[in-house]
């Protein structure tokens, strides 16, 4: 997008939030559930306490959250179908009518600033009150404000006093290491309050509101924590076990036409029930299985078609759903070249199956990648460890099929097996070992320390260990099919396991 | 890009087209009414704005009112979850009278017309009965300004009983004794220093429009000091927080005015022009000269123990610190406003001193009423004249002024249940007014068994918006509408400016904007949701009800001078008050080419034009003071008023007496006559005559009190075999922003911010004490015991434990009088033995409002209030808030939520406390001093004790 106004800033409107001035109050969290109606449980904006110091050297600190209105907005890119834009005047604003529930953008937002809205099951945010913008009014938590601590940046106007205080005085911006460069400014606010890793939720809960195990909080012994969170807002998780479900699925539907594909490369393509007919319809049903995932995890599940009639191409949401279109086409054929008993059919999609089964393994990188919120998935090794996991998942899938009809060349099945299992071990290992931003690092410890030890440890013994250590025994002992078999059940079981734990630490290192 | 601006013009007011917000980013136009009203929350009555919807007819939302002078269209909080009360669809909607037994839960509903006719005729039958006593009006707090004391004083009952004595009475005494005035009214905005004793940033009398202005102070280089043990967002945001041990303030206080005195940085000439130092000088040190200079020497001889390092010791704040503060102060004399209204006023034995050491540092830096110091509410707050105003009463309610009490400040309303149960008196119609005394006063269940028995309240009427405790318990509900939904006239001294401000039921107005016809017949509750109806025009068809003929010679008062027999109607009332009683008023409306009654409807408030900087020096002119005699000390006395009383009864019956001070009009300061304060003395008192001759000479100047929860006086360190030291000082009565006493459990929004009030411990307590993260804690009063939950802090000082008293709402059926903050409790009895065991917390139901099924939080707290013994001050008549309690972990069988009370022992602990007192008569045989202020000021003669 072109730079429109003055210091090259797409975002026109801004706000200056002074926590120099701000005292706690809550008015603006309360006009704003006013002006927008905005039910219980979820919030566009909120106070966040918090506490530091030693008696009777402490202080409370304020500092109110909300939309950052960035000028690299997140949000708007993972946004399959445009419902995050850019309006006019430069506000980062949604339109209700365009969101899918996807909530692909709560993950894109560094800031918790978007949630589900459980009335109308589309995914809202503050909006600048453009509605009150258009008519020439401030937002309804600027004119509420006793301490006129929320001020309208009007970066168009050089006149304007937070633009003011914004270029000369010494403000601040939340997570700036993000890269969205936002163009909400705080003054005076605790260095702590910005960066939600330094503080937590305490044993005993906030200071006056419930805590739930949706309020974002760092582990009070956590390292870097140096303030306690007396006040926030929970968020809840959003992408769960269907989506962790869906990355297995669509491991399995890729992973085994990869492997058909490696039999068809060894010459195989003759053989019709496992290479030809049985892996696409394996495939075929495991893709039908990640498109029910997929849309039943829409919280607009009516609306999935706006993902190709509303498509953004910006968003890998929407790639992705071509791409797995692009695999459905090459099984369909895949199938046809089965059921005709035509090896030449085959020959000719294996490179195209290929390349749409890599697709639709690492797709994924890519729109986790766009979830700039989770530092947890914008790994280089997300790529390698997806297509890793896909081999492993096909090489299951063969060897559980070896059990119950006749597969050629067993050893080699056992071999992708093997190797997939280990390469992904490995490329785990460098994940969870290597140095990485403070949000990867507790996410890592909250996936293999903390609350999603157990999955992880399961992802990593069934789904991995195990299954190689089957498979190197069955390598060497030649014991027949069972054994692989056992260890393709366990390598699937495992993986989903694994893949909850990844997905669920990955949303939960505090953004607010 | 756009030229931004806070609120609509008012001249589009009557129609504003805006764009819905809930539509957008499809333009979907929207028609509005935007009427303003006041809050109806705190006290500070702020402007509200109602934006009332053309095509629904239904108030959308409520911003600020931007012509609102102390408001300035901001809010806080609660002034948007008015919507929420509004639109509450718990709420009560009609009149309800109680069937089966008093607290059974079940109601009838009746019609307005039924419920005035028993309720006048319950009225008058008392009056015919000659026990005009057993009337009585017990009202929270007011939100309106004179209203319901005309009511009272038409009927010629004096029947007003206020909650100030768990409020203000300490504050207003402390104020009071130095000025005349029992307010103080802080002229933040221009001030250097802001000195703090309340937490008025979040909380407290006029935190919007205070916080406002203290900010605005401090953002221009004011430095701002707090005292407060915990940390509250005021202490938090001062530059000087001073968490000093509860009830030591006054001794922090003196030891600063002692350092301004030492080092010269006081001010000795408006001393001189402005204190009552002769007296003090006479009274107190015969040996010395009557002369300014003395002063010094004089001061600092009575000051002598109150040094920083004495400070150290007994407050527990640093010296240096102290020093330091003091240095600033005196930097900066006519520009330090102050400020206490509760707090630690409102929490200690002798807690009125704090006030009076606090205002005492306003007198040496000279900052009384000047640009950035502290003024007095009479100069500040706008009373117009109420019309139609009946002469003054020839009663005296002991149930509420007892001879114990001749200093209370306010009604004694705490010991009401307590003078019931003792047989003084009885009340045949008991009005609770907006006002919660099961659950907000101390020693609840004292009230709960009064208010049960039929025998000591024959009648109880709650006059309510919304269900509380005690209206639970009453025999009429009466559903009173909320700040969009009622006429009232409020003004308050929240800055250096007097203004008033217009409630009106936002519906009714915007009927008159479109058009339809207001007649005298019409009624609020016509416009309001369900029958909801407003105490004023309330008041006006009771009065009728009880005097339907006029005999009683009340309904005069409630008459149309209009059309004569037919009762007046809030248009003519109203209209005559705004057209006659508020000066500027007039002329203003009509250059706007109103009425200004119609000025009102459509601007909401009217700053009073008018200098209120210094107005004790204004000269008062030779003509006005030509009847007077001149006494020694310069006070032009007038005959037939207090100052020239002899003392003897029989003149009493001529005299009139002042609303403020003694009726003496003048005094002459270096040469010119000056208006001065509303003292007898006319100056500021540093020696109070009134204290001395009352029976408390040794508190007649400024002195610290130790306090009934003095540190140094608990057992707060075991003994060698490791028994005792679980003494702890709680603090039950600290305020959060977002949540108003019993009055804002019907807000959603609020209760989903604030719901829940563990006891704040410091982490070395809890250690010592044996009190786990999180765990259960037992509170043991002298009465009784509460079981909470623990909350380790910082931001509290060890010795201290706090839970902030807007939470532990109950109800006692699952599905009625439901809130977002009430949880469902139960309650058993046996003898003298009460208890209340939590049933569950807060869970979510179904409603026409989607949101309340998506109640998310569990906790409502614990009612502390429950468990403390009235502990009146036996000057002020204060409820002393802070406990003493014993701190130890939840004992097996504890539950969270658990209040456990034996109110025999409250009434041991009601006489304890009753014999501190030193009652009645005073000199020349009075109740009360006559000069204090009182609400409904008798006639003098109703003043002298023989006089029943």
């Amino acid at each position: 997008m072109e730079p429109t106004g003055i210091g090259g800033r797409v975002t026109r409107l801004g706000f200056l939030l002074d926590s120099d001035s701000c005292i706690g109050c809550h008015a603006c969290t309360v006009a704003c559930k006013s002006e927008h109606d905005v039910p219980l449980g979820v919030n566009r904006t909120w106070v966040k306490y918090i506490e530091t110091g030693v008696f009777p050297n402490v202080a409370r600190h304020f500092s109110v959250m909300r939309c950052n209105q960035c000028e690299d907005a997140p949000c708007m890119t993972i946004c399959p179908t445009n419902a995050l834009y850019r309006a006019d005047n430069g506000v980062v604003d949604f339109d209700d009518s365009n969101c899918i529930g996807c909530k692909g953008c709560m993950n894109a937002c560094p800031y918790d600033a978007i949630y589900i809205n459980p009335a109308t099951n589309t995914a809202n945010k503050c909006n600048f009150c453009n509605h009150r913008v258009e008519v020439g009014l401030e937002p309804a938590c600027v004119i509420v404000c006793p301490t006129h601590a929320i001020k309208v940046a009007d970066f168009d106007d050089p006149l304007n006093q937070a633009t003011k205080i914004i270029g000369r005085e010494d403000v601040a911006v939340r997570a700036p290491e993000q890269g969205t460069n936002p163009q909400v400014y705080y003054r005076g606010a605790d260095q702590a309050s910005l960066n939600p890793l330094r503080t937590a939720i305490a044993a005993d809960g906030m200071i006056w509101a419930d805590t739930t195990a949706d309020h974002p909080t760092m582990p009070p012994d956590a390292e870097g924590v140096v303030a306690r969170t007396t006040y926030t807002t929970s968020h809840q998780m959003t992408w769960k076990e269907k989506v962790s479900g869906y990355l297995v699925t669509k491991a399995i539907a890729a992973g085994v036409m990869l492997v058909a594909g490696l039999l068809a490369l060894l010459g195989h393509s003759d053989v019709q029930a496992a290479v030809g007919v049985v892996p696409p319809m394996i495939a075929g049903v495991f893709l039908g299985l990640t498109g029910v995932l997929l849309v039943t995890d829409l919280k607009q599940p009516a609306r999935f078609h706006y993902l190709i009639t509303r498509g953004s191409w910006d968003s890998w949401l929407v790639k992705g759903a071509y791409i797995l279109m692009g695999f459905a086409v090459c099984l369909a054929l895949w199938w046809i070249g089965g059921l005709t008993e035509s090896a030449g059919l085959i020959d000719v999609m294996v490179i195209p199956t290929a390349l749409f089964a890599a697709g639709t393994a690492g797709y994924t990188a890519y729109l986790f990648g766009q979830c700039e919120g989770r530092d947890l998935w914008q790994s280089p090794l997300l790529l390698p460890t997806l297509l890793a996991q896909t081999v492993t998942a096909g090489g299951a899938v063969y060897a559980i099929l070896d059990l119950l009809m006749d597969v050629p060349d067993p050893e080699a099945i056992r071999w992708v097996l093997l190797g997939g299992a280990l390469s992904t071990a490995a490329l785990i290992a460098v994940e969870i070992t290597s140095k990485g931003t403070p949000h990867v690092e507790a996410a890592i410890r909250e996936m293999t320390e903390g609350r999603y030890q157990i999955k992880f440890l399961i992802g990593v013994v069934v789904g991995l260990l195990i299954p190689a250590a089957l498979v190197i025994i069955a390598l060497s002992a030649d014991s027949g099919a069972v054994l692989p078999a056992v260890a393709g059940v366990a390598a699937i079981v495992g993986m989903w396991f694994y893949e909850d734990s990844f997905v669920r630490a990955g949303q939960s290192v505090p953004l607010s | 890009m756009t030229d931004l601006t806070q609120y609509p013009p008012h001249e589009d007011w009557h129609d504003f087209t805006s764009l819905n917000a809930k539509a957008w980013p499809d333009r979907v136009e929207e028609h509005h009414s935007l009427v303003p009203t006041t809050c109806f929350n705190c006290e500070a009555a702020c402007g509200l704005l109602a934006h009332i919807n053309h095509e629904t007819g239904e108030i959308d939302k409520i911003e600020g009112n931007p012509l609102h002078p102390a408001s300035r269209g901001r809010n806080c909080a609660k002034g948007p979850a008015t919507l929420n009360q509004v639109h509450d669809t718990e709420r009560i909607l009609h009149p309800l009278k109680r069937v089966g037994e008093r607290g059974s839960g079940e109601w009838e509903r009746v019609t307005w017309a039924e419920a005035l006719t028993d309720i006048g005729s319950r009225i008058g039958a008392a009056m015919d009965e000659g026990h005009r006593d057993g009337i009585m009006y017990h009202v929270g707090r007011p939100g309106e300004d004179g209203y319901a004391d005309r009511v009272l004083k038409s009927w010629g009952v004096d029947g007003h009983n206020s909650h100030t004595n768990i409020c203000s009475s300490n504050a207003r005494i402390g104020y009071q004794s130095w000025m005349g005035h029992d307010r103080p009214s802080s002229d933040f905005a221009n001030a250097e220093v802001i000195f703090l004793i309340s937490a008025h940033l979040e909380a407290g009398h006029y935190f919007n429009p205070h916080a406002q202005r203290i900010i605005e102070a401090q953002t221009k280089g004011a430095t701002v000091i707090c005292v407060d043990p915990r940390l509250s967002n005021t202490g938090s945001k001062a530059d000087h927080w001073l968490p000093a041990w509860p009830g030591t303030e006054p001794f922090l206080l003196l030891t600063i005015a002692r350092l301004l005195i030492e080092s010269g940085t006081w001010q000795q000439d408006f001393v001189r022009r402005w204190v009552n130092w002769e007296t003090y000088l006479r009274e107190t040190r015969p040996d010395l000269p009557v002369e300014i200079e003395s002063m010094t020497e004089a001061w600092l001889d009575e000051y002598a123990e109150y040094t920083p390092e004495a400070a150290e010791e007994i407050c527990g704040v640093s010296g240096d610190q102290l020093r330091e503060i003091a240095e600033i102060i005196g930097a900066h004399p006519t520009k330090f406003a102050s400020h206490n209204w509760r707090a630690a006023g409102a929490g200690n034995l002798g807690g009125w001193q704090t006030a009076r050491c606090l205002f005492f540092l306003n007198v040496l830096t000279g900052s009384v009423a000047t640009v950035g110091g502290t003024s007095g509410t009479g100069w500040n707050k706008f009373k117009p004249a109420q019309p139609k105003g009946a002469p003054a009463l020839h009663e005296w309610n002991e149930l509420s002024w007892p001879k114990e009490f001749p200093l209370a400040y306010h009604e004694m309303s705490i010991l009401l249940p307590h003078f019931l149960n003792e047989g003084r008196g009885s009340l045949d119609v008991y009005f609770s007014r907006v006002y919660n005394p099961i659950w907000t006063n101390p020693d609840g269940f004292t009230w709960l068994e009064a208010l049960k028995d039929e025998s000591k309240v024959k009648c109880h009427v709650a006059l309510t918006p919304t269900w509380s405790e005690t209206a639970w318990f009453a025999d009429y509900v009466l559903p009173m509408g909320v700040g969009t939904e009622r006429h009232d006239v409020a003004s308050f001294e929240t800055h250096a400016g007097r203004w008033i401000g217009f409630r009106q039921p936002v519906m009714r107005r915007y009927a008159e904007i479109r058009g339809e016809e207001i007649t005298s017949d019409t009624r609020t509750h016509e416009f309001n949701p369900g029958e909801v109806w407003e105490e004023n025009e309330f008041w006006i068809d009771l009065s009728w009800h009880i005097d339907p003929d006029g005999s009683r010679g009340i309904r005069q008062w409630f008459e149309s001078d209009e059309t004569p027999g037919t009762p007046i109607t809030v248009d003519e009332y109203y209209g005559t008050m705004f057209a006659d009683s508020v000066p500027g008023l007039a002329d203003d409306a009509k250059a706007a080419g109103k009425t200004p009654l119609e000025y009102m409807r459509d601007v909401g408030a009217y700053a009073v034009p008018g200098d209120v900087i210094t107005p004790y020096e204004r000269i008062v002119a030779a003509d006005a003071v030509a009847d007077c005699v001149k006494d020694t000390d310069g006070v032009f006395r007038k005959p037939g008023t207090t100052g020239t009383w002899d003392g003897t009864p029989s003149t009493l019956k001529d005299m009139k007496l002042a609303p403020l001070g003694d009726g003496s009009p003048a005094v002459e300061v270096d040469g010119e006559i000056k208006e001065g304060f509303p003292t007898p003395s006319r100056k500021l008192e540093l020696f109070s005559d009134t204290l001395k001759d009352w029976g408390w000479p040794e508190y007649a100047t400024p002195t610290w009190i130790p306090s009934h929860v003095h540190h140094q006086d608990l057992d707060m360190e075991p003994a060698t075999d490791g028994t005792g030291g679980n003494e702890r000082i709680l603090l039950p009565t600290f305020r959060i922003p977002t949540l108003i006493h019993t009055r804002s459990a019907n807000s959603k929004w609020l209760n989903e911010i604030s719901h829940r009030h563990p006891l704040w411990i410091h982490p070395e307590d809890a250690e010592k004490l044996g009190i786990e993260e999180n765990g259960l804690v037992r509170v043991s009063t002298r009465i009784g015991h509460f079981v909470i939950a623990a909350w380790r802090t910082e931001g509290i000082r060890p010795g201290v434990v706090a839970a902030s008293h807007h939470m532990g709402r109950w109800r006692l059926e699952e599905d009625k009088a439901r809130s977002f903050g009430a949880g469902k409790a139960e309650l058993t009895n046996d003898g003298t033995s009460w208890k209340l065991t939590r049933t569950n917390g807060m869970t979510g139901w179904e409603s026409d409002d989607p949101d309340t099924e998506r109640v998310w939080w569990n906790d409502t707290g614990v009612h502390q209030n429950l468990t403390f013994s009235v502990q009146p001050d036996p000057i002020s008549g204060m409820q002393c808030w802070h406990q003493r309690v014993r701190i130890t972990p939840g004992e097996s069988g504890d539950q969270y939520g658990d209040v456990v009370v034996d109110t025999a022992k409250s009434r041991d602990a009601y006489h304890d406390w009753l014999a501190k007192t030193r009652p009645a008569p005073g000199p020349g045989g009075l109740r009360r001093p006559l000069w204090y202020a009182r609400p409904l000021k008798p006639s003098a003669e109703m003043y002298h004790l023989g006089t029943e």
